[in-house]
């Protein structure tokens, strides 16, 4: 890999301090499950890597309101372990002990898990110059997409790769970004952004010399949530889908929804027509399959990745059926 | 290892009916009964490789070693134009850098692949080596490639390939094909297809080298110590008594570390240029692209069935891909008997690496395709598929044990709770049972030497060139040993993985069990001969009248009228002995069977596939070593299990390049994907030994395929049964 400086800021000042404005200069590393090997297939070549590990806040600590706010250097392992989190935020919880293996989860960090770098086969092969890497086309639409976006239309495919950004952005979690010139609040379904020409190669409005320091969670408040992922593999893979759910209820029936699909678009997908199949009605059988298809309708499959449209429709109805506490499978 | 040839011609059709070994000289023959021989002993090399103490190849570090890294090719056709290695080798840590690919000459100036080896460096560190191998400028006149077998076939390809893209073979015919479908009462036209797949061994392909003088010795992670040797030697121009070839410990060999190969021999020359042993081990992705695979398979199929169930006839048009210029074959049909057939097999070339023998070379593609459509026949009839097998198999013997092995495995699975096609539970979970067989060689021959040495201190050292895949060849050695001397398996020190040892052969084709075990088995008799005579006397008795049990060598029938094994040996005093053994015919024979029971369960709204459950049932003659002979199988099982729903070698379809060279998106079952799985191994001690590495993974794809059709009622023709093809089979009988 190409040789690079090593920071080993003390604080979130020192870190910031130590990154720099010009996009890929200097890298923040937490747990290394994604930057290593990024760094070892030359995919990132950085001059400067700082470790933000001892600089960030680790901890979960009560937020005003009721709430909860996690600092982004707490490591995954206890994310999905915290007695707080499973309770107020149960499909956090649930996203998070579904990442990647034990060993994954005992290194990586809920920023590094909120801010890894696309999946994608081809930004992860040097071979192939994509956008994401400065080249002039994604190689997916023409070629092997059966894992892309069936959603979001291009420039590229990618699917957002985090786990934990499609139930940050149902439960309406905000960011806290921090930077030169102070610290800014940004909501997470507004924190990733979809690929245009002129973006393509980030996936969200973090500027290189800031830092996502914490995610700040509202109370819950009387709500339902459900979580359900596909996956190939039980052990260790990436979803093919999932799909977060959040509702609120008047008597039996529903009063606000919250439908949120991942790995499905370049960012965590909400859709508005899921949530409105479901306001006013009880959460059953009917009613959930009714807002899989609503989420679903408008997908763009590629040559290959049709599939996603059914395994995405079954994510959202057990997800639904989950916060219904009607789960069957 | 067995050739692609002697895979078509020995186990297609399970071979003919073996008559039985010829008889072993009497005194070697396996004892009767035995004590230490087919119980269940605990793997003696465990706590080393628990521990981290057993040395790999990758573990070895020499004095001032160097780290190698080949420069590849990125493109998958091309003519190299020039090579550059000045400024690698002005990198820091550089010590050597060779070129392996010559520009001007037109025979090693073009690149078939991606991945194929182009040049090499050998720095102080790897991480310097493979920063200064990206130094190394090639200029490419990139050519055009092949990435899909549709295209080669085409017609409308590229010339790339000497001799055209596609290469035809014979047509092999048997019977009359017309009067066999004149027979039928049904017909199924169907084509079935498997994928290739990478070996994906834990331990990558590589070697340590180190030169002194004009000898070598290399440290290789390989299948066959000997073959290692003898490609070192031919490869270097040096006589192969200059060359040591040492594999003490290697994780996992599937067939493709039969030789040095290029990254070997590129090591021994970086090695000779910086004058300092280097190790050169391969990456994941190296692995993938270069050091072999699974060659697909596919087969447009027309096979008869009369009303009664009995199979009329058979006539395919196969083929397959081994990659830039390799062959594709496979065993069609497999195992069952269809009276008229008719093949005709091609093998098309693109530009991929080469195939090289992965566990059973042939057989899963021929029990893919045969087996999934018997599933189809047996319903055109209406008959049980476990019945309409047995009714169509080749006749029993002892080494064609199908049908008691079917009837059995019926019984213990379960299968009286068996469905007929389409499970009729509602609910998006299907659950279903599928059957398949196997077959395999797995024969022993010479030359397999073993050498046992016993010394006045009572340790017995067996020593023997071969070498553990990871399989347990070390227990193996110790059991067969401490049943002759009648002695506990920790009083036996096996050391083999040397070419300093008597030679063996290569560990492929099931072949190691049956090879090495009558060599050990023939080298501690004539020890324990020559330790009788030292004792005979001594208790003025006659040699031939004592026996070695329980720890003591004692007169038969008379335990009390004996030495210990300790007073024994003392006997020795400064002359230890030390004799050899060589195989012979009669401890060993040929040829497995094996039968499989899957059940899996089906999500259909997602088109996931779990399997269950797994019984299975296989012989492989005398089980020598029951615990390790087991783990075979659940290996076996895995592998093929992995075969069917997740291993996957994707190329881009345009660049030809691998989108998956890794261990993330080249999917392999982890702990949680592993179903249970039920071991039935069957003893025929009268057979001897034969070998049980392959069997085991040929069958259960085809099983967990059928199972998948009996939970969902459609059939998925080819592999993997991705979630995209269980849903898109689903949606096309929908439509």
């Amino acid at each position: 890999m190409k040789a690079f400086s090593y920071v080993n800021p003390k604080n979130e000042k020192e870190a910031i301090g130590a990154l720099s404005s010009e996009p890929e200069k200097a890298m923040p590393l937490g747990g290394g499950q994604d930057l290593l090997a990024r760094l070892k297939d030359y995919i990132s070549q950085p001059d400067r890597i700082v470790n933000v590990k001892g600089a960030l806040d680790a901890a979960v600590t009560a937020a005003p309101g009721g709430g909860l706010r996690i600092g982004a250097a707490m490591r995954m392992a206890d994310l999905a372990g915290h007695a707080d989190v499973a309770r107020l935020y149960p499909a956090i919880a649930l996203a998070a002990i579904e990442v990647g293996t034990p060993q994954i989860r005992n290194q990586g960090t809920v920023g590094g898990n909120l801010n890894q770098r696309p999946r994608c086969w081809y930004y992860r092969n040097e071979e192939f110059v994509c956008f994401k890497k400065g080249g002039n086309q994604c190689f997916s639409p023409a070629g092997e997409n059966q894992f892309h976006a069936i959603f979001g239309g291009g420039p590229t495919f990618i699917v957002h790769p985090s786990s934990l950004a499609v139930p940050m952005v149902a439960y309406g979690a905000t960011f806290r970004l921090a930077g030169p010139k102070g610290e800014r609040l940004v909501p997470a379904a507004d924190y990733f952004t979809m690929p245009t020409l002129q973006n393509v190669r980030v996936e969200n409005v973090l500027a290189p010399d800031e830092l996502l320091t914490h995610v700040i969670l509202p109370a819950p408040g009387p709500v339902k949530s459900g979580h359900y992922e596909v996956r190939y593999k039980e052990s260790h893979d990436w979803p093919i889908a999932f799909a977060t759910v959040v509702v609120t209820m008047a008597g039996a029936n529903v009063r606000t929804a919250k439908v949120v699909m991942g790995a499905v678009a370049p960012v965590p997908w909400r859709s508005k027509a899921a949530e409105a199949a479901l306001v006013g009605k009880p959460l059953n059988e009917e009613t959930a399959a009714a807002a899989a298809d609503a989420a679903v309708r408008d997908a763009q499959p590629l040559s290959q990745n049709g599939y996603k449209i059914q395994v995405a429709r079954t994510a959202v109805k057990r997800a639904i059926l989950h916060a219904g506490g009607l789960t069957t499978v | 290892m067995a050739s692609p040839k002697d895979v078509l011609d020995q186990g297609g059709r399970g071979g003919p009916p073996q008559p039985p070994p010829p008889p072993a000289d009497p005194k070697y023959a396996w004892p009767n009964p035995q004590s230490v021989l087919g119980t269940s002993v605990k793997r003696l090399d465990a706590p080393e490789k628990v521990t981290g103490r057993a040395k790999y190849t990758f573990d070895i570090k020499r004095p001032g070693m160097l780290y190698g890294r080949i420069v590849r090719s990125p493109h998958p056709h091309a003519r190299i134009v020039s090579i550059d290695l000045s400024a690698a080798q002005r990198a820091p840590g550089v010590k050597a850098a060779i070129v392996w690919r010559d520009p001007a000459n037109a025979e090693r100036s073009t690149v078939m692949y991606q991945g194929d080896e182009i040049a090499a460096v050998a720095a102080d560190s790897e991480e310097r080596a493979i920063d200064a191998a990206r130094l190394v400028k090639v200029e490419y006149d990139v050519l055009p490639h092949i990435t899909l077998v549709d295209q080669a076939l085409s017609g409308n390809a590229p010339a790339v390939f000497n001799g055209g893209n596609v290469k035809p073979g014979a047509t092999q015919e048997t019977g009359d094909v017309a009067a066999g479908f004149k027979q039928a009462a049904h017909v199924v036209e169907e084509t079935y297809a498997t994928h290739v797949i990478t070996h994906v061994c834990l331990e990558s392909h590589g070697a340590v080298c180190e030169w002194d003088g004009d000898h070598l010795t290399a440290w290789v992670s390989t299948q066959g110590i000997s073959a290692a040797r003898e490609g070192f030697a031919s490869g270097l121009n040096i006589p192969s008594a200059n060359v040591r070839v040492i594999t003490q410990y290697m994780g996992g060999g599937f067939g493709s570390k039969m030789a040095p190969d290029a990254q070997g021999l590129i090591c021994a020359r970086l090695a000779k240029e910086a004058k300092a042993p280097v190790k050169l081990m391969l990456d994941r992705k190296e692995e993938h692209l270069a050091t072999g695979n699974r060659p697909s398979a596919t087969a447009r199929v027309k096979a008869g069935v009369a009303a009664d169930g009995m199979l009329t006839a058979f006539d395919a048009e196969s083929w397959g891909t081994g990659g830039a210029g390799a062959a594709a074959g496979f065993p069609l049909p497999y195992i069952y008997q269809f009276p008229n057939r008719r093949r005709t097999h091609k093998d098309v070339y693109i530009n991929t690496g080469q195939q090289r023998p992965m566990r059973a070379p042939g057989h899963p593609q021929g029990s893919f395709i045969t087996e999934v459509l018997m599933e189809e026949l047996a319903d055109r009839v209406k008959m049980d598929p476990v019945e309409f097998r047995i009714k169509n198999l080749p006749p029993e013997a002892p080494n064609a044990m199908w049908r008691p092995y079917l009837l059995r495995g019926a019984k213990e699975f379960g299968w009286d709770k068996r469905h007929p096609t389409g499970d009729p539970t509602p609910g998006p979970i299907k659950t279903g049972m599928g059957v398949a067989i196997n077959t395999w060689g797995g024969g022993g021959r010479g030359p397999s030497q073993a050498r046992c040495e016993i010394s006045s201190d009572g340790l017995v050292v067996v020593r023997c060139g071969t070498q553990d895949l990871g399989t347990g060849t070390r227990t193996m050695i110790a059991v067969i040993a401490a049943d002759t001397f009648g002695l506990p398996v920790s009083a036996i020190r096996p050391e083999i993985g040397d070419t300093m040892y008597p030679i063996s052969g290569g560990s492929g084709g099931s072949t190691t069990a049956a090879a090495v075990s009558p060599a050990v088995r023939i080298a501690t008799v004539n020890a324990l001969d020559a330790l009788k005579e030292k004792v005979a006397p001594a208790l003025g008795v006659e040699a031939a009248t004592l026996v070695a049990a329980g720890g003591r060598i004692h007169v038969r029938d008379n335990p009390a009228k004996g030495l210990s094994w300790a007073d024994a040996c003392k006997l020795l005093a400064t002359q230890p002995i030390s004799v050899e053994g060589n195989w012979q015919p009669g401890l060993s024979s040929v040829t497995t069977s094996g039968v499989q029971f899957a059940e899996v369960a089906v999500d259909i709204e997602t088109g996931i596939v779990k399997v269950k459950r797994v019984l299975a049932i296989q012989d492989c003659g005398l089980v020598v070593s029951r615990l390790t002979a087991e783990s075979q199988v659940y290996g076996g099982i895995v592998g093929s299990l992995n075969f069917a729903l997740f291993e996957d070698r994707i190329l881009d379809r345009n660049t030809g390049q691998m989108v998956n060279p890794n261990m993330e998106w080249y999917l392999l079952a982890g702990m949680s994907d592993i179903p249970q799985i039920d071991v039935r191994l069957v003893d025929q001690p009268e057979r001897g030994v034969v070998g049980i590495g392959e069997p085991p993974t040929v069958s259960t794809a085809a099983a967990i395929t059928n199972a998948v059709r009996n939970a969902i009622g459609v059939t998925v023709r080819s592999l993997p049964l991705t979630p995209a093809k269980i849903l898109r089979t689903l949606a096309e009988r929908r439509a």
